[in-house]
């Protein structure tokens, strides 16, 4: 009698290998994502934002900040950094009775116009403003 | 003679369903990784501590830092105002972002907003982070 040998079964592809692979590139891919808590500051004022409303913002006075294409501001012709603009404003007048204008060089970047508005926006300041660059894009 | 039938191999685990999740987690953070910025180019927002929470919604126009503009993702050049004013149309926004990198100077940016301001689109922010990405 004669007994014929049995198939062997047909190797299966392995999947752990594979597995493996996309672990590490999905850990890879979260690891590396970044999530920006985004913002958003207000960079375009109504008309009337200019007149000086009665009893409130702009009764202190105007005061114009210009932005240097460093990145430093000059306030009353004195070069500081934006950091110390709440200090030098609440040293002289009441800032929410001020109304700021101010003056950005083209060649500032956009992070000391943000840096100053925020400088403003924490020491209170009533009214602000930009002057407008005319200069096309 | 006695012959012994083989043992059954016995099935293996259903790896296919964890392969498939997996697959689907892989592509959305590799998706996601790019969908923040919403821009063709990199985009670092300036750090601002004093920014308002964004709604949703809206037309985003991009600056990179040597000034090439986007609008929704899309490259524009000269027409970019057509391109927003395409984009609001379509959509009904009122709210317009500038989406500007943090070192781009202010003469690529300022005239987008005036111009903007110009054409009575009043709600223009500035998108800043509140912490440096």
């Amino acid at each position: 009698m004669s007994l014929a040998r049995l198939r062997r079964p047909l190797a299966r592809i392995t999947l752990v290998p594979l597995i493996d692979v996309l672990f590490i590139l999905l850990v890879y891919f979260m690891v590396t994502s970044t999530y920006l808590d985004l913002d958003m500051i207000p960079a375009a004022a109504s008309d009337e934002g200019l007149q000086a409303p009665a009893g409130g913002a702009g009764q202190g006075g105007r005061l114009l900040l210009q932005i240097r294409a460093d990145g430093s501001v000059a306030l009353r012709g004195q070069a500081m950094t934006p950091e110390a603009l709440p200090g030098a404003l609440a040293a002289s007048d009441d800032p929410a009775l001020l109304s700021v204008m101010i003056l950005p060089s083209g060649e500032a970047p956009v992070q000391a116009l943000a840096s100053v508005l925020d400088a403003l926006s924490a020491a209170g300041v009533g009214q602000t403003r930009i002057v407008r660059l005319e200069a096309q894009p | 003679m006695k012959l012994r039938r083989p043992a059954r191999a016995r099935p293996g685990e259903p790896l296919v369903a964890l392969v498939d999740v997996t697959f689907f987690l892989l592509v959305f953070f590799m998706l996601v990784a790019r969908l923040d910025a919403s821009a063709p180019f990199e985009v670092a927002p300036p750090v601002a501590l004093s920014g308002q929470d964004m709604p949703g919604g809206g037309v985003t126009i991009s600056v990179a830092q040597d000034g090439v503009l986007a609008v929704n993702g899309a490259l524009v050049g000269e027409d970019w105002f057509d391109a927003v004013e395409r984009a609001v149309a379509s959509d009904g926004a009122v709210l317009i972002r500038v989406n500007a990198h943090a070192r781009a100077p202010l003469r690529h940016v300022l005239p987008l907003v005036a111009r903007l301001e110009d054409a009575g689109l009043a709600e223009v922010v500035i998108v800043v982070t509140p912490s440096a990405p």
